[in-house]
């Protein structure tokens, strides 16, 4: 069986549910049997990103918001590839969301994945663009003012071609299902997996 | 010498000056000058104010000139304000208002449009310059296809002209090769696509986007993808994603464009990803004067990206240079794995000349060595982080300080893959005139007719980063060193400062947005 764990130990918070969508994918690039050389792998910047030393892999680990074009420029430069994008929701909804659009717009045959925790958590916790309104965060103190971004919904409308999907980390066995639904979709998928930070997610329980 | 004869078309957006413009050199060329143009325009698509000029002549011929032989507006107007470039003996011809009044409303009413003053134009130069009749027809009919109004229109003006000019005596054009007329964005265009170039990704922005259609129009037939994205940071982007994918990848943009994808300039360094990034300077700051010429982006361009890391840029002079040095910048991005800025201008970008056919050139194709995935080769993260050899990332104070060692270590073999420096004229010289970029034109076209040339040498600076410091040499070897730069605050100044020693002794700078002119050259040179 092909070997898809670089050997480099996860430096996630014990308890961090970005594991559950480390062993997911590691579970599904197995089970679906895809030719790891000719699979490729983009990381954002954020927690989830740093899945890229973790993994065995062609990879790119690019900047912040740019997991999306980039995974795009592989995709088009050579489409035999399989070409799955990862990032969390401050990099994909955020600083690289009108990449979300377009690619969707596109429905170009790529994957994203994201790690949707509502915060930014690399950077010790400031709002997102999926944190509620009002939310108290070191960034908002006066709680976040604009509404949150609902990326599943926003992409039924941008094009109804593309399979968008919501799965909660809570339950890893739907986890795997979903992503096995989405890396083998043929077009563009978003899948959004729901998280809750372990360091920095009570606050969005307190409002 | 061979006398330069210029002719300028003007009137409002819309009226055809360009189209008109384009077939009076295609006109020209075939006739055996050799030639150059520039055109003005405003930032809008109708009305306004704009010139179409060319300067041709039986020898060589390297910039447009500013005085003026024949001027022809399309309209009534458009003339008065170009005073300054008529001569006693210009021929001045407007619509019922000009120097020498010629009917194109009436003309125009009798063909049954209001859309023929610049087909009428043609005919009326065609007669002027002594031009080949049935061989400007034949072109006239392969651009406007049908309309059979065209060929009318060329007969209405070229039997004016008989009845109403004199011919002027201009000596015949000597060339006998097939020559084609491109301008300094599709020069690069060949330049890419003779490099092996696989993807080109742009958004479109003034004066870069004549590169994006010219290779969205050939896209089918150079077998190379054209992408279009959704900004800026995505050209950049997809253009990196591509390189990683085993692509010879190129974007291109004017300097906001640019601004906005010096992330992935820094990028490209870290991972080890080649792509070239076609910059095409206008006057900044912000958005500037997006139709007019500056060389104002050329420290932005070497100092673009966060972090210290190697990169390449280079500026091309001419067409030809355009041509060579673009397919330059893709060998080199893909030989070293890097960023290459390649410097245009509007004043190149959007000006044509006639040049050899490029299309009949060889190939010429330096692969990149990166680990591409589909290969069976070794596997590899291409990592933004710092970063070991196999791609992870490192932050350990001996592993980060090797990596950075080794990325800024290529920087002596760069060195020597750059192009060299063109020399004119005699190293006993007395003055060294320096400059870069599309200000090779006018400076040669202006030593080219000064009486006293021999004083002079001009060194013409092609691969501006990293900069030889032996330039230093070169420029210290002449008593008196004169900078020319088409901007504001002699950029090529502070870069070579940067390296060497150097004092210049005069400076010549233009940023009015527009390009020098050999007869200012001329008088500046000799002050």
């Amino acid at each position: 069986m092909t070997n898809w764990r670089s050997g480099i130990i996860p430096t996630w918070c014990p308890g961090c549910e970005d594991y559950v969508i480390f062993a997911g994918l590691q579970g599904t690039l197995a089970k679906l049997n895809l030719d790891q050389d000719k699979t490729v792998i983009v990381y954002d910047i954020g927690c989830i990103g740093n899945m890229a030393d973790f993994v065995k892999g062609w990879g790119v680990h690019s900047l912040h918001g740019r997991s999306i074009p980039t995974a795009v420029g592989i995709k088009l430069a050579n489409p035999e590839l399989n070409v799955i994008a990862i990032g969390g929701d401050g990099g994909i909804y955020g600083e690289g969301l009108s990449h979300l659009i377009a690619a969707a717009r596109l429905n170009i045959d790529i994957t994203v994945l994201v790690a949707n925790n509502h915060l930014y958590s690399l950077t010790t916790g400031q709002s997102s663009p999926t944190t509620p309104k009002g939310t108290k965060t070191k960034s908002t103190p006066h709680g976040v003012p604009s509404v949150a971004l609902m990326p599943v919904e926003l992409l039924k409308t941008v094009n109804p071609e593309v399979t968008a999907e919501h799965i909660d980390c809570k339950e890893p066995l739907k986890v795997n299902e979903a992503m096995e639904r989405a890396i083998s979709h043929k077009g563009f998928h978003l899948l959004d997996l729901e998280q809750l930070c372990v360091s920095f997610g009570k606050q969005l329980k307190q409002n | 010498m061979d006398k330069v004869i210029t002719v300028k078309i003007a009137g409002p957006a819309g009226t055809g000056i360009k189209s008109a413009g384009l077939l009076l050199a295609k006109m020209l060329s075939e006739s055996g000058y050799n030639l150059k143009d520039y055109s003005e325009y405003p930032s809008l698509v109708r009305g306004g104010h704009n010139t179409y000029q060319v300067s041709f002549s039986a020898g060589e011929i390297y910039s447009v000139h500013f005085m003026v032989d024949i001027f022809i507006s399309l309209v009534a107007g458009h003339w008065q304000e170009h005073s300054k470039e008529f001569r006693e003996n210009t021929l001045v011809f407007a619509d019922n208002d000009g120097k020498i009044n010629i009917p194109f409303k009436e003309m125009c009413d009798k063909l049954g449009g209001t859309i023929y003053s610049n087909t009428i134009s043609l005919g009326l130069l065609a007669y002027l310059l002594d031009l080949d009749k049935e061989f400007a027809k034949k072109n006239i009919a392969e651009a406007y296809g049908n309309d059979s109004n065209n060929l009318s229109a060329f007969e209405e003006g070229y039997c004016w002209g008989e009845k109403n000019c004199q011919k002027l005596s201009v000596e015949k054009g000597k060339n006998t090769e097939k020559k084609i007329i491109v301008d300094g964005n599709e020069a690069a265009g060949w330049g890419l696509y003779k490099a092996g170039l696989d993807m080109f990704v742009a958004y479109p922005m003034t004066p870069a986007s004549g590169l994006l259609h010219f290779l969205a129009k050939n896209m089918d037939e150079f077998k190379i993808k054209v992408i279009h994205p959704e900004d800026e940071i995505a050209v950049a982007s997809i253009a990196s994603g591509a390189s990683m994918a085993g692509s010879r990848a190129a974007v291109g943009t004017s300097g906001g464009g640019f601004a906005l994808m010096t992330e992935t300039v820094s990028l490209d360094a870290q991972a080890g990803l080649g792509v070239v990034y076609f910059l095409s300077m206008r006057p900044g700051p912000a958005t500037g004067m997006p139709t007019w010429t500056q060389q104002g982006d050329l420290l932005f361009a070497v100092h673009s990206g966060h972090g210290e890391f190697p990169k390449v840029v280079l500026a091309a002079g001419d067409h030809e240079e355009a041509y060579e040095l673009s397919k330059l910048s893709l060998n080199l991005a893909n030989k070293f794995d890097i960023p290459v800025i390649m410097l245009s201008d509007k004043n190149l970008s959007e000006s044509s000349a006639n040049t050899k056919d490029f299309n009949t050139e060889e190939k010429e194709i330096v692969a990149s060595s990166k680990q591409i995935p589909g290969k069976g080769q070794t596997i590899k993260l291409y990592n933004s982080y710092e970063h070991n050899e196999e791609g992870f990332s490192v932050e350990d104070a001996g592993e980060s300080k090797k990596a950075m060692d080794l990325r800024l270590g290529m920087e002596k073999d760069i060195l020597e893959a750059m192009p060299k420096v063109n020399l004119f004229g005699s190293d006993k010289a007395k003055k060294i005139i320096v400059s870069w970029g599309s200000t090779k034109g006018a400076i040669l076209e202006a030593l080219k007719e000064m009486e006293n040339k021999e004083d002079f040498a001009f060194l013409q600076l092609k691969g501006l980063w990293p900069i030889d410091p032996r330039i230093g040499q070169i420029i210290n070897g002449f008593s008196e060193k004169i900078l020319v730069e088409n901007n504001a605050t002699a950029q090529l100044e502070s870069l070579l400062k940067s390296k060497m020693t150097v004092e210049f002794t005069k400076k010549i700078l233009k940023y009015d947005g527009r390009p020098f002119f050999p007869e200012e050259l001329k008088e500046e040179l000799n002050d």
